[in-house]
């Protein structure tokens, strides 16, 4: 081999990863869904990126009015803004899933040290890193107009406090993916974000509940978060004394030095070669008797066996779990501010007769997700329902029979929680909106099967990140919801402007008759359809995520 | 003659320009061990998903035991076990879960199929990870449970499709136990595998794909008579001979890597 220069410099190496990113996104849009993917990414990045260049001008106009009128909440207020965004939006852009694997650059000779700077440099170029960076000049152009002066201590703050962002974040995701390689962790995390974001809603009604009780801890609270870096950097700018500033420079190099060992000790391990994958120390040895399937009478021994099949995915997956509690948690927290079957609040003083229906409708619009991608956690497994002697129209039944035991368990989960929080529901309302649950559910089986059939997208139980059904099935989705809800309302206002609310529960009766037709007319096709698409059908759900 | 398991007539598949599958006639006997080989690329797995009716045929005919494939695929599907490229496992069942809920699908009870699951999952050697779920299965595991699954419902006709690719040799030497079993019940198997020593013991019979045509097809004894007659230098030529001279593969030397001298 003599005669030849091996390069393996940090820049080549940098080069080299950025090449292999560059080839992957362009290879990635020789498929239509690539293309449909970009297409769809750069009309969310235009508004997205738009409100990020508005928020800019407004941050500036604060900074310049906090050190203008030494207004003593706005700068700290900004540099929280930036902060939380920084921290927040990316882990909510990944779903709690692993970031890209840096162990296959291992197998190269790359020095340790480039791997720390590529490393950085994923969270560097990231939208969310290059939005907060933008914010924090623009606070700095505040501020610059306000006092030139300020700016000494401004500009090594708003440094120190990005470096601190840029290692906070890379820590973050460093451990998540730690934790994210394993299938366990990445459950339990994924389920906790959810419960995380319900929490989040309860936020509102119960500071409206509770707020005036809890300021004094707000207060406190507040006072306290000087002390952390979005705090210590507005500290640094407002202080009148440069000790104080140097005080809370200080602050901010400190955390930065936590964060570095933090990180470097995360990637050292990385370096090392350890094995972040979803091998895990051996379980157990359980051995016991193979028990008998189930026996469910009226039903044939297929469509029994693959019930028991979904039932046992659905209770093993995580996500879809806790989509089936939205409804109960959403009634729950819509129900927060209301004071019980004789309360008199004005938005409730019909609650009767308003919030069964709509609590209803929304556990219907919740389960319909379910419906039209009614494949998609099947994945690889959808060849061997192809190779075995079974008509995919009993693969529909069993999937259908278990969406409408979980819409029967939810309605009346519901049905109880609104009659213990709010009240009984007058028969009528209750009769007319069960009739109209009827009509919508069996629409959703009707066109949720036809599109599992023809736009299936492989889902992975227990894994948030790139979750979506294909866009079709989704727009397909909202569209027959809306067309539902006016069919609902039109009916609804018909009858009553002709004072026989009961013909409302009679033409939704009647029309969930005419949905049971087309649904059935479905299923009589279903299996040729599945016959004809089985390449697609194969191809689309055992593909990788 | 004896009565054939598989045949095809002129069987093709395109996907788009590229014509994966040419004008393929197979003939294999009942209870035949017939290994099915080419190089990567050449077309094996497209065949072994056609039929199994995985994947429809651009033209052509697939006849299995007699039952024309297009006109009847259940029933077909009914005679036949498969273990295909991806192993195509609900990963998220456990072990026996995932027999029984196969058993039931080739029709057997529910009690007739957990008596059998328990039977694979000892055989198998997997009847002590009875609680994990698929998922958390090493590959060498998914594979015999999926070779477990093809063979619950004792099929007539059993397709393969690299059974032996990422096992070890402890559960390699399982699977061929039980693979000799089948054939000695009057069952036939097909079977795709870059492993020639394994094909050269295992199977009687051979056919050989190359750029998606058939390029050779009978008994290892009959190809290997065909190869040596051309050579004619009286050497007894191994599977892998037989293969890489019919395939072309065999260069006069080997060309050099500059900088590897």
């Amino acid at each position: 081999m003599a005669g030849v220069t091996l390069l393996s410099g940090k820049q080549q190496h940098l080069g080299l990863v950025a090449w292999l990113r560059w080839r992957l996104f362009l290879n990635g849009l020789r498929t239509r869904r690539g293309k449909a993917d970009l297409a769809s990414k750069i009309i969310l990045g235009f508004f997205i990126g738009s409100v990020a260049l508005a928020v800019g001008p407004l941050l500036a106009v604060g900074s310049w009015y906090a050190i203008s009128h030494r207004e003593p909440f706005i700068l700290p207020g900004e540099f929280w803004f930036v902060f939380l965004v920084w921290l927040l939006v990316p882990i909510l852009i990944s779903g709690f899933g692993a970031e890209s694997d840096p162990a296959f650059l291992l197998r190269f000779p790359l020095r340790y040290s480039t791997f720390v700077v590529l490393a950085l440099a994923h969270g560097i170029f990231d939208p969310v890193a290059v939005a907060a960076v933008y914010w924090l000049l623009t606070i700095l152009a505040g501020v610059a107009i306000a006092s030139i002066g300020a700016l000494l201590w401004a500009i090594p703050a708003a440094a120190a406090f990005a470096v601190l962002n840029l290692l906070l974040n890379r820590t973050i995701f460093a451990w998540l993916s730690r934790w994210m390689a394993q299938r366990r962790t990445r459950e339990i995390l994924g389920a906790l974000f959810i419960l995380a974001m319900f929490s989040i809603q309860l936020v509102g009604p119960l500071t409206q509940r509770y707020g005036k009780r809890a300021l004094p801890v707000l207060t406190r609270v507040a006072s306290a978060s000087r002390l952390l870096p979005p705090g210590m950097a507005a500290s640094v700018i407002t202080a009148r004394h440069a000790d104080r500033a140097l005080a809370g420079f200080a602050g901010l190099l400190i955390y930065s030095g936590v964060l570095t060992w933090l990180l470097s000790f995360r990637l050292r391990a990385e370096y090392r070669g350890e094995n972040l994958s979803e091998a895990r120390r051996a379980s157990a040895v359980t051995r016991s008797t193979v028990g008998a399937g189930w026996h469910v009478t009226g039903l044939s021994p297929i469509v029994a066996a693959l019930l028991e099949k979904d039932l046992h995915y659905l209770v093993r997956n995580s996500t879809a779990y806790l989509t089936l509690l939205a409804p109960v948690v959403i009634v729950i927290l819509l129900t927060v501010g209301h004071g019980g079957p004789h309360a008199r609040q004005p938005v409730f003083a019909h609650s009767s007769s308003f919030f069964f229906p709509a609590s209803i409708g929304y556990v219907m619009l919740t389960l319909s997700g379910l419906a039209y991608n009614n494949l998609g956690y099947d994945g690889p497994g959808v060849a061997m329902l192809f190779s075995t002697p079974i008509r995919f129209r009993d693969v529909l039944v069993a999937k259908n029979l278990l969406h409408t035991m979980v819409a029967l368990v939810e309605v009346l989960a519901v049905s109880a929680l609104v009659r213990f929080i709010v009240g009984a529901t007058p028969p009528l309302v209750l009769a007319m909106t069960l009739a109209g649950a009827l009509m919508v559910h069996f629409t959703n089986l009707a066109a949720g099967n036809l599109m599992s059939l023809y736009f299936p997208r492989k889902l992975i139980p227990g894994q948030m990140r790139r979750q979506q059904a294909s866009g079709v099935a989704v727009a397909a989705n909202l569209g027959i919801q809306v067309l539902l809800a006016t069919l609902a309302g039109g009916v609804y206002l018909l009858s009553r402007w002709a004072g026989h609310l009961a013909w409302c529960g009679v033409a939704f009766l009647v029309l969930a008759g005419a949905a049971w037709i087309a649904y059935r007319r479905v299923l009589d096709l279903a299996s040729g359809i599945a016959w004809r698409r089985r390449e697609i059908l194969i191809a689309e759900l055992s593909g990788s995520d | 003659m004896a009565t054939l398991a598989v045949e095809t007539d002129g069987l093709c598949r395109c996907f788009g320009e590229l014509e994966a599958v040419r004008n393929v006639d197979l003939r294999v006997a009942a209870g035949q061990f017939f290994g099915f080989l080419g190089p990567n690329g050449a077309g094996k797995s497209t065949t072994i998903k056609m039929l199994t009716g995985l994947l429809e045929p651009t033209a052509g005919r697939i006849r299995i035991l007699g039952l024309d494939l297009a006109n009847d695929p259940v029933e077909v599907k009914r005679q036949i076990g498969i273990v295909p490229e991806g192993l195509a496992l609900f990963d998220r069942l456990t072990g026996p879960e995932y027999l029984i809920f196969a058993g039931r699908m080739y029709g057997l009870d529910r009690v007739t199929a957990a008596e059998r699951a328990q039977e694979l999952l000892d055989f198998m050697g997997l009847s002590d990870r009875t609680k994990s779920l698929i998922v958390d299965y090493s590959h060498g595991m998914k594979k015999k449970l999926a070779m477990a699954a093809a063979v619950i419902h004792g099929p007539r006709v059993l397709f393969l499709d690299e059974p032996f690719e990422g096992v070890d040799a402890i559960a390699a030497g399982t699977l061929k136990a039980m693979l000799n079993r089948m054939i000695a019940r009057g069952a036939t198997i097909f079977l795709t595998s870059h492993v020639l020593e394994i094909v050269e013991r295992l199977c009687t019979h051979v056919a050989i794909i190359h750029h998606g045509e058939l390029v050779a097809q009978g008994s290892i004894d009959e190809l290997r008579s065909g190869v040596s007659a051309r050579r004619d230098d009286g050497q007894k030529l191994s599977l892998e001979q037989i293969f890489l001279e019919i395939v072309g593969g065999e260069r006069a030397s080997v060309p050099e890597l500059s900088w590897l001298e």
